[in-house]
């Protein structure tokens, strides 16, 4: 009951918070001080122009009313139209999403090994040469910005050794092979830098791990090096990295951004800064209200996997 | 409840400056000496660059890495060397102030609505969660939509867009910090003296949560270069031929496959100042007695 009503709790506080970001949103972009017709339309504005707009987003109407009319539409999938290209955005979001959720997820095949690996080398070599040598990495990669470790490895794949396309341009009739070498630099540079945040984590929790007393019990009944490790550590570590994913996860939506810039993939990152550069208004909200609804999942299903890993929440 | 001191309230004397130094961690000294470097170039940048910051025929256009041009020189014969020397200070100053405005503004509202607590804490904590779950890059970008065309560009609109970004952020630690220290004796002694809640925060609770803030400080300035860095380099921080680094990245990308050094160049310079203060943040924390959380999310 505990249980239900704790996941309840945290599934209203998420939508509460979503619904305020709505309303930050809409009123960072239409209600502050200015006219917004001009904000989008910049200094070659005429009278014209300006009056069209003005009615094409229905700005005489009051804010409350606008802010309404939009969350409605948001909540029933109805997204509006887009002013650069008069599509509807529905249809402009879908391959865009559908790229770049196939890019997250091969970001995050390569995330987990990524992690994994150097945390248990780093455990088990603990205060050791290959402890210290794999740390320093970490500080290295930690204080580079995505968008270099991105050139970084466009650099060293596509200029010195000539094995992947610079630009990762796909589209519907694009080959899986075609999309797969397009989206490997990406996928890398998404991966090594969420994998940098989890590494350090993963290590001193496995380091704490080894040294509970359950641990040495699994040794002490004889059981291989191996699988104390694996078997018996690893899985009590991870819990704790739990929260680490899902902020690697919130990273990703602004991560993707950057990255997909650098390598021209037409995702939902790219979709954003493209709207944000031709200051398409409603293309905008819908994108920006996406990351942050897709953010606060994350979080919330973090929360939910802790309340369910906990295992005295899980008895009550 | 007793208002005796509990031992956790005495204050340890502080430690004179030689034997912080000598009970630093390797980590804090190391970043001391790269930040020591980078604020060198900042303040000595335009006498120690061997070229001017917009000079033109400085050497041959688009020719890569050599001992006249370590960073080569792009396609208006700009040294890209000089370039990301004159941008050092550029770059401290628009993180060192963004940063420094970010974490005011939020001690500022943390540190109060922890404090206050009741419904006016509740709805401040709804507003701060609601602008977090804003990806970070995403709100950035989207305060600089919202400024519009005439800002654009502007140093102002970039520190106020750091200061924006990390406000509700380090609110959130202040929060966490002031509930702590509310519950105190000495906090309930200035209450029960009759001291107003303002003078409550400045003079009880402000000193006591001080380390907090300075973590805090460090930790976000670790990553405002970044930040800008990627403003820049998405063509919405600094406008050319501004140096700052990130924009640099940006203009000479279209040049990677001939000189790739005039790309990386600037990254490299900002990822050695990134390394001095996430060494020093590191260090600082332990120093402290605090862990530094990592992840600038």
């Amino acid at each position: 009951m505990t249980l239900i009503r704790l996941i309840g709790g945290r599934v209203l506080i998420s939508l509460l918070t979503l619904l305020i970001v709505s309303a930050l949103i809409f009123w960072i972009l239409e209600v502050l001080p200015g006219d917004v017709a001009s904000r989008i339309l910049g200094r070659d504005a005429t009278p014209e122009t300006l009056a069209l707009l003005r009615a094409q987003l229905h700005l005489e109407d009051p804010a409350l009313t606008r802010y309404l009319r939009w969350l409605g539409g948001m909540a029933t999938g109805d997204f509006g139209t887009a002013l650069t290209s008069s599509r509807p955005i529905v249809t402009i979001l879908e391959p865009r999403i559908f790229n770049t959720v196939l890019l997250a997820g091969y970001a995050f095949l390569l995330y987990l090994p990524l992690a994994l690996i150097p945390a248990l080398i780093q455990a088990v070599r603990r205060d050791r040469p290959a402890d210290h040598a794999l740390s320093a990495v970490t500080l290295v990669l930690l204080s580079m910005p995505d968008f270099l470790i991105a050139t970084l490895l466009l650099v060293t794949f596509v200029v010195a050794v000539p094995l992947l396309p610079a630009i990762s341009l796909v589209d519907q009739s694009s080959t899986a092979l075609e999309y797969f070498r397009a989206m490997t630099l990406p996928a890398v540079t998404l991966a090594i830098v969420m994998a940098v945040y989890a590494v350090r984590m993963l290590r001193d929790n496995l380091i704490e791990v080894l040294g509970s007393d359950y641990v040495r019990m699994a040794e002490l009944k004889g059981l291989s090096r191996r699988k104390v490790l694996l078997r018996h550590a690893l899985p009590n570590a991870l819990v704790p990295t739990l929260n680490v994913t899902a902020l690697n996860l919130a990273y990703l939506i602004g991560g993707v951004v950057v990255v997909e810039k650098v390598f021209s993939y037409p995702g939902f990152g790219s979709l954003l800064v493209d709207s944000l550069q031709l200051r398409d208004l409603p293309l905008i909200e819908a994108t920006v209200l996406i990351a942050a609804a897709v953010y606060i999942a994350a979080n919330l299903l973090a929360d939910i996997g802790a309340i369910l890993l906990n295992p005295r929440l899980r008895a009550a | 409840m007793t208002l005796s001191a509990a031992p956790r309230l005495v204050r340890a004397p502080l430690p004179s400056w030689r034997r912080l130094i000598r009970r630093s961690p390797l980590s804090l000294r190391i970043g001391a000496v790269i930040l020591a470097l980078h604020a060198m170039l900042a303040v000595l940048g335009p006498w120690l660059a061997p070229y001017g910051i917009s000079q033109m025929g400085t050497g041959i256009p688009l020719s890569g890495m050599s001992w006249a041009h370590p960073f080569g020189v792009d396609q208006l014969g700009r040294d890209i060397f000089s370039r990301v020397i004159h941008g050092s200070h550029i770059v401290l100053l628009l993180s060192l102030t963004g940063t420094g405005l970010g974490v005011i503004i939020g001690s500022v509202i943390g540190l109060l609505s922890g404090y206050v607590g009741g419904w006016i804490d509740n709805i401040v904590q709804r507003l701060l969660e609601a602008i977090i779950s804003i990806p970070f890059l995403v709100l950035a970008l989207l305060a600089i939509a919202a400024a519009g065309p005439q800002l654009a560009g502007s140093p102002t609109l970039v520190i106020l867009v750091v200061a924006l970004v990390y406000a509700p952020r380090v609110a959130r630690m202040a929060r966490a910090a002031a509930i702590e220290i509310a519950t105190r004796d000495f906090v309930t002694v200035a209450r029960l003296r009759g001291e107003r809640a303002w003078s409550v925060m400045r003079r009880e609770i402000l000193p006591n949560a001080s380390s907090v803030l300075l973590v805090e400080f460090a930790l976000r300035a670790g990553y405002a270069p970044v930040l800008i860095g990627s403003l820049g380099f998405l063509g919405f921080g600094m406008r050319p031929p501004t140096p700052e680094w990130g924009l640099m990245m940006a203009e000479n990308r279209a040049l990677i496959i001939i000189t790739p050094i005039t790309v990386i160049g600037p990254g490299l310079a900002l990822a050695s100042l990134v390394v001095g203060l996430n060494l020093f943040t590191d260090g600082l924390a332990r120093l402290i007695g605090r862990t530094a959380p990592r992840n600038p999310a």
